[in-house]
């Protein structure tokens, strides 16, 4: 009983936990108009964790999504593409994405670096690029037509969130339904036992990186989106947020119970934290720590169902 | 024959890194007139300190499998703590005994629990940041004054900075070369990179506390930096440790110590963390923008890494 109680994603019982509160203390609070506001915030957290989930499925990290979004924010903000369509911002995006999440591909799997510090290096090098040919300013304005898109809206559903609802359930399809969905779990679960039953181990994992790295610039352009100016400093703590949602929505290091919703639910969760947190008078430090707490005890949670099994 | 790879060595990779330095030395005495002068290379040493510290901390936990993404939060937290408002005697043993509150928590959790490093690290970072902050907004305070008086002094015109330096190597050399607690580091890292956990226990070694002591030491040699960087800054500054955690990773990698574990050396960190020392000042010195040393900086740890080769996929 407790153990299948353990099994579902810590996420679903945090958010759970915070809609409860919510609906307590704010009732005001639950309009879809507002949540929508805030949870479309997070939207390009959201889209980053998706590539995130991916990479950490197949035992792998992705810290270079800070760089892949200041790169493209500066490209699109910089003025440096003058006349540019959004077309063109869009393929440039997805193609320095590509571009580096092969990159850190190769990078894990052929030549068999830490993926912790090479994602890292691609990251660092990506900021330093950025920040000298911005001269540490910010660079500019984002064209129009990326703040009119991201104050669209469906119904109730901004699109941003549409838009990450829509990533998440095809990869939820994806992952569910293809073989390569089967590769990842199969590489996750024992790379040596993927190895001898055939499973293109390394291909799998840089197709894990390359997809992760075109998920960074979707993240980027949504990013880049809600700014609406050009920055020097966006976007750089969102890979190690992206790891902690991920975490809890139930996807660790090779295991991937929560599937993709779990950690959907994990960035929603974090979503509802800032608003309750905000609500309650906690200021930033506290939002930190119960950040942490949060991680730790879902971890903790986690860790030890890993051992009774 | 020399094995500048260090392909077949417990030390890993670390004449490399040490030939990076020797050649970044050299172009600098040539190419710039301030850089080999007594008093640029005394403040060479004393700006990498808290770095070298830092990272010899890393290196252990690093060692056997694990990585400590709290230590530049431990750091920030510390000179909080000292620009508190309390007798010294009080506050410096309370650093350390709260240092290695945090490392016994990280340790523990890693080793009972079975979490990922990464994730319990990672979740105590921002816990001490939080704490931090609320004990100190903004940089503010003053900070004892043997604390400062211990950085800041000199010895035959030797800067207490090298002395605090060489001390601390000569801990970790103790520590680890000369003690049964090393050879244990380094036969639990090799069964963890090699993919067999049990390996160190069915010899008879109590594995769980040896991992659970690096963390405990890794937090503590935070702790240490951060009262080292206290006395230079005189005053508590919550951001001083930002991203320190990252740079002592570099340190660490640059040295030739494999993320897996079970390989690597400490003179090989304390080369990654000059080397990483050079570049800022040289490049400092040759009025290089910080943005471009940023860069350089991830472009010299990819090729160094990039040389390695292991077995291991992944993290």
């Amino acid at each position: 009983m407790l153990n299948k109680a353990l099994r579902v994603p810590p996420a679903y019982y945090v958010f759970a936990i915070l809609v409860l509160v919510l609906a307590v203390l704010r009732p005001k609070m639950l309009d879809p108009h507002v949540l929508g506001i805030f949870i479309r915030q997070v939207a390009p957290l959201g889209i980053l964790t998706l590539g995130q989930l991916l990479v950490i499925r197949v035992k792998s990290i992705d810290l270079s999504g800070g760089g892949v979004i200041l790169a493209v924010n500066y490209a699109i903000s910089s003025g440096s593409f003058p006349g540019a369509s959004l077309g063109f911002q869009v393929a440039l995006a997805l193609g320095l994405g590509l571009a580096v999440g092969l990159f850190n591909g190769v990078m894990v799997a052929k030549r068999r670096v830490s993926a912790v510090i090479v994602t890292l290096a691609v990251s660092i090098i990506l900021v330093g690029a950025v920040q000298y040919l911005a001269s540490g300013k910010p660079p500019g304005n984002v064209p129009e037509v990326f703040g009119a898109l991201y104050n669209t809206s469906f119904g109730v559903i901004p699109a941003p969130v549409a838009l990450w609802g829509l990533l998440t359930l095809i990869l939820a399809v994806f992952l569910g339904r293809s073989v390569y969905g089967r590769f990842v779990a199969a590489v996750g679960e024992s790379t040596t036992a993927a190895q001898f039953s055939g499973v293109p181990v390394e291909r799998t994992v840089i197709a894990a990186h390359a997809l992760a790295g075109v998920i960074a610039g979707v993240a980027a352009l949504v990013q880049t989106a809600s700014i609406a100016v050009g920055s020097v400093r966006v976007g750089l703590d969102l890979p190690i947020l992206a790891v902690a949602a991920t975490i809890l929505g139930g996807v660790a290091f090779g295991r991937g119970e929560g599937g993709v919703w779990g950690p959907f639910f994990g960035v929603l969760s974090f979503a509802l934290l800032f608003v309750v947190m905000t609500m309650l008078g906690v200021g930033e430090p506290g939002k930190l720590i119960f950040q942490g707490l949060i991680i730790l005890s879902a971890a903790i949670l986690y860790g030890l169902r890993s051992s009774n099994t | 024959m020399f094995d500048l790879m260090g392909r077949n060595s417990r030390q890993g990779m670390w004449a490399m890194p040490l030939g990076v330095a020797v050649v970044i030395g050299a172009v600098l005495s040539f190419g710039t007139a301030q850089f080999a002068t007594a008093e640029n290379l005394w403040n060479l040493v004393t700006q990498a300190m808290p770095l070298v510290i830092t990272a010899i901390g890393q290196m252990l936990v690093v060692l056997v499998g694990g990585l400590d993404l709290s230590v530049g939060s431990v750091i920030s937290f510390t000179t909080a703590i000292l620009a508190l408002d309390a007798p010294a005697w009080v506050l410096i043993p309370a650093v350390f005994v709260l240092a290695a509150g945090i490392g016994f928590i990280n340790g523990f959790v890693v080793t009972r629990f079975r979490v990922h490093p990464i994730i319990v690290t990672l979740s105590t970072q921002y816990i001490v940041l939080g704490v931090t902050r609320i004990l100190r907004p903004t940089s503010g305070g003053t900070v004892p004054e043997v604390v400062i008086a211990a950085v800041s002094g000199s010895l035959w015109g030797v800067p207490f900075a090298a002395l605090w330096g060489l001390a601390v190597i000569a801990l970790a050399w103790v520590l680890l070369y000369r003690a049964r607690y090393g050879l244990h580091l380094f036969a639990i890292g090799g069964g963890i990179a090699s993919g067999q956990t049990e390996a160190a226990r069915n010899f008879g070694l109590k594995d769980r506390r040896t991992v659970l002591l690096a963390y405990v030491a890794c937090s503590c040699f935070a702790a240490l930096a951060g009262v080292f960087l206290a006395g230079r800054i005189v005053s508590g500054d919550p951001n001083v440790g930002l991203l320190v955690e990252l740079d002592s990773i570099t340190a660490v990698a640059l040295g030739g110590t494999q993320l897996a574990g079970g390989i690597g050396s400490l003179h090989g960190t304390v080369i990654g963390a000059f080397v990483l020392a050079l570049l800022a000042n040289g490049m400092n010195l040759a009025n290089v923008s910080p943005f471009v040393q940023t860069a350089v900086k991830g472009v010299i740890l990819m090729a160094v890494v990039g040389l390695q080769s292991r077995k291991k996929m992944g993290l």
